[in-house]
């Protein structure tokens, strides 16, 4: 793992976690495998703290455990799992776009507590749902549960591995870890369930109770006496099948891009026929015939066979080959002009350099600058093809060229570099405006009961104006930088997405 | 070489027309520190995307920082001791739901061991010690009240008594500090216990004395 990589993780599980997980962590992700022992004697933290931490981090997906010879058990992490925490936005949006309002919150749920049984999950969800409701609407878990075996059919949320049941007559001392049984065929089978019951609303009483301390709360004694039906059957979200459905959309956007809208519905049509038959990293889907892309078109789209046939031939022979990511660098660093010749020299794929002024039409001391720039940076290679056997420098070739693999990965580094420089960015702004966003917090407390006890509007104001004018605009300022670094976050995830997509399929072809 | 064009002159080993260069023009520094920090760039960045669906997730995002926030997962650092002890620190304490892993999932050595108590009764009884502590304190105070005002009755007395006695009962094994005003106590007790007569009866010399003198050592001079 880079040292890029390592520091964004670090930032992640220490946002969603706390700092001793990520102590914990990002040790694990540095040395690799070790046991408790020397993670707790490493790391200078008590062996408790330890504990509690790998629960968590196993509990999340997020380690893994093996048992070794001689019982010793070791623990791994799996960076590329954390820097995953990025795309939960986008996952549950997506659950959204496609499950509506019920899939979002179960997906929501299964990635906040990293992995559920269905019950407990219908169960939350469902409370949650009432929560929203009209006064006296309560959402019943029959359809919480439906969405859920939905999600499970098209392969969005996925069994854990399973326990594998004990057996009585197993003489000795019992294995110091479970060894985990993943079970192919049942990965995506709900169990029967007969789960009846409507959500409870939370009463507001115990709303008020959240604000006393915790000795007067009352404990939850009435759920955990009842058996769970499906105790042990754990779920969690199948992360890979998002990826497909978002490399999909990405392949029919692009289409759309090069084409028009009809092909990139072919192209999504195609692509949904084959989502479950082809497996998530195969370099092709399932060759299919076009009757029976014709027979699943969707129904708005009545174009005939034969156009069909062409636009399929159009496809067929475009050279982006869509299924690739093309290096678009978009203007960004360089400018529009270096992106123009940077698409050039990808295309054209070797180019001395007058052809490169020629064929761009930029000025020739313009394009020699953007050419070396791009070369320090490492976008643009340069390829040597000697005219002669001494290789001297006067009679060689020497040729511009794209190395794609290379110059994605460059660009996938400095994604990594730049996402945590946002996420530090934007725990700066929050720390130094602290005591601000506190006080604001205090006040909109204040405000909120005393509108609950019923003030008037002359004492509203008046609280109000606690936080002068100045403070607010300093309020509003931070506000509107913490969303821009937020939504910078997601959109530069999208590229690590594009280029680690595109970096995985380039490498296994053979 | 037939290339050589003399020695002594500058002479580029390659064309130097093909990598753009004309003879004779300046080339560009040398450059010998790194590269700034923070290089100006001539061009803006991409603006960002804007739409529904770009807000919707940004409000998710900054909603699931906060909840895993209060999430069991997330652990707390203790924090150091802060310099005053805020009052109001102890209402805005976040209530956490307990979260108890499922044991049969992890290694056996991730569950907690839990250091054996070397004895429950002592354990109790340093509770209610520490509690009596408390309440000796006060009886010790109670007790100076009562040999001050010398003259109650002796049912207030023996209720002293049977209230003491109790306490003593309770406060087998305890620390030091506390057997030493128990033993004060016990003292006080005895005396009070065996005694029928009032304290103050031999105690006062001076108005004793006194009132001796006044009565009969007249003569003394």
């Amino acid at each position: 793992m880079t040292q890029a990589e390592i520091n964004l993780c670090s930032l992640l599980l220490q946002e969603h976690f706390g700092e001793i997980v990520e102590k914990i962590g990002v040790h694990l992700i540095r040395t690799g495998s070790q046991p408790l022992r020397v993670i707790a004697h490493d790391t200078g933290t008590s062996l408790d703290q330890v504990k509690k931490a790998l629960c968590v981090l196993i509990q999340h997906n997020l380690v893994i455990y093996q048992v070794h010879k001689r019982g010793v058990v070791e623990y791994e992490a799996q960076c590329s799992r954390v820097l995953r925490m990025l795309r939960y936005p986008r996952y549950i949006y997506t659950a959204k776009t496609l499950y509506s309002d019920t899939g979002e919150l179960i997906v929501e749920e299964l990635l906040l507590n990293g992995k559920m049984t269905m019950s407990a999950v219908v169960k939350k969800v469902a409370d949650r749902l009432t929560e929203t409701m009209e006064d006296g609407k309560t959402m019943d878990y029959a359809e919480v549960s439906n969405t859920f075996v939905r999600l499970a059919d098209t392969h969005f949320v996925q069994r854990c591995p399973l326990v594998p049941a004990t057996e009585n007559s197993d003489p000795g001392p019992p294995p110091p870890a479970p060894t985990l049984v993943v079970n192919e065929k049942d990965m995506y089978l709900v169990p029967k369930l007969s789960l009846i019951g409507k959500g409870k609303r939370r009463r507001s009483s115990d709303e008020e109770a959240a604000g006393e301390p915790k000795a007067k709360r009352p404990k939850h004694t009435l759920d955990n006496k009842e058996p769970i039906p499906d105790d042990g059957i754990y779920w969690q979200t199948n992360l890979d099948r998002f990826h497909q459905h978002f490399r999909d959309q990405a392949i029919v956007s692009a289409v759309a891009n090069r084409m028009d809208q009809t092909s990139s519905e072919i192209v999504r049509t195609m692509l949904r026929m084959s989502e479950i038959t082809t497996l998530s990293n195969a370099p092709f889907t399932q060759p299919l015939s076009s009757n029976e892309i014709f027979r699943s078109l969707p129904v708005g789209y009545n174009i005939s066979k034969q156009v069909l046939d062409q636009y399929l031939t159009l496809l067929a022979d475009d050279p982006l080959e869509f299924v690739g990511k093309s290096g678009d660098s978009g203007g960004g660093i360089f400018g529009s002009r270096c992106a123009r010749i940077f698409r050039l020299v990808l295309q054209k794929k070797h180019l001395e350099q007058k052809q490169v002024e020629d064929f761009a039409m930029i000025p020739a001391k313009e394009a020699k600058d953007m050419l070396y720039k791009m070369l320090s940076e490492n976008f643009i290679s340069l390829q040597e093809i000697p005219k002669t056997p001494d290789h001297a420098p006067s009679r060689t070739f020497y040729l511009y060229t794209v190395n794609i693999l290379s110059a994605a990965r460059m660009l996938l580094h400095r994604c990594y570099k730049s996402i945590a420089n946002l996420i530090e960015r934007r725990q700066f702004e929050t720390k130094e405006n602290k005591r601000l966003l506190e006080k604001s917090q205090r006040v909109e407390a204040i405000i909120a009961s005393m509108q609950a006890t019923g003030a008037e509007e002359p004492q509203l104001q008046e609280i109000e104006e606690m936080i002068t004018a100045p403070e607010r605009q300093q309020l509003e300022t931070l506000k509107r930088n913490v969303n821009k670094l937020d939504a910078s976050e997601i959109q530069v995830d999208e590229t690590i997405f594009l280029l680690e997509s595109y970096i995985e399929s380039t490498m296994k072809r053979p | 070489m037939a290339g050589n064009k003399g020695r002594g002159r500058a002479a580029y080993t390659f064309n130097i027309e093909a990598v753009g260069f004309t003879r004779g023009e300046k080339l560009p520094d040398v450059v010998l520190k790194p590269p700034p920090l923070f290089p100006d760039t001539d061009y803006k960045p991409v603006p960002l995307k804007t739409g529904e669906g770009e807000d919707y997730m940004l409000a998710l995002k900054q909603e699931l920082r906060e909840t895993m926030k209060r999430m069991p997962f997330f652990m707390e650092t203790p924090e150091e001791k802060q310099d005053i002890e805020r009052y109001s620190k102890r209402y805005m304490k976040v209530y956490k739901e307990e979260w108890v892993p499922d044991w049969r999932r992890l290694p056996r050595e991730m569950m907690p061991r839990k250091k054996c108590k070397k004895d429950p009764k002592s354990k109790k009884a340093k509770d209610t010690g520490k509690v009596t502590s408390l309440t000796n304190t006060a009886d010790v105070l109670k007790k100076i009240e009562e040999l001050e005002k010398r003259g109650d009755s002796e049912k207030s007395d023996e209720e002293n008594e049977e209230k003491e006695g109790s306490k003593e009962k309770s406060k087998e094994g305890d620390d030091d500090d506390d057997d030493a005003a128990e033993q004060e106590e016990y003292d006080e007790e005895e005396q009070e216990e065996e005694n029928d007569y009032i304290n103050s009866y031999f105690e006062d010399g001076d108005d004793f004395g006194a009132e001796s003198d006044d009565n009969m050592d007249e003569a003394t001079y």
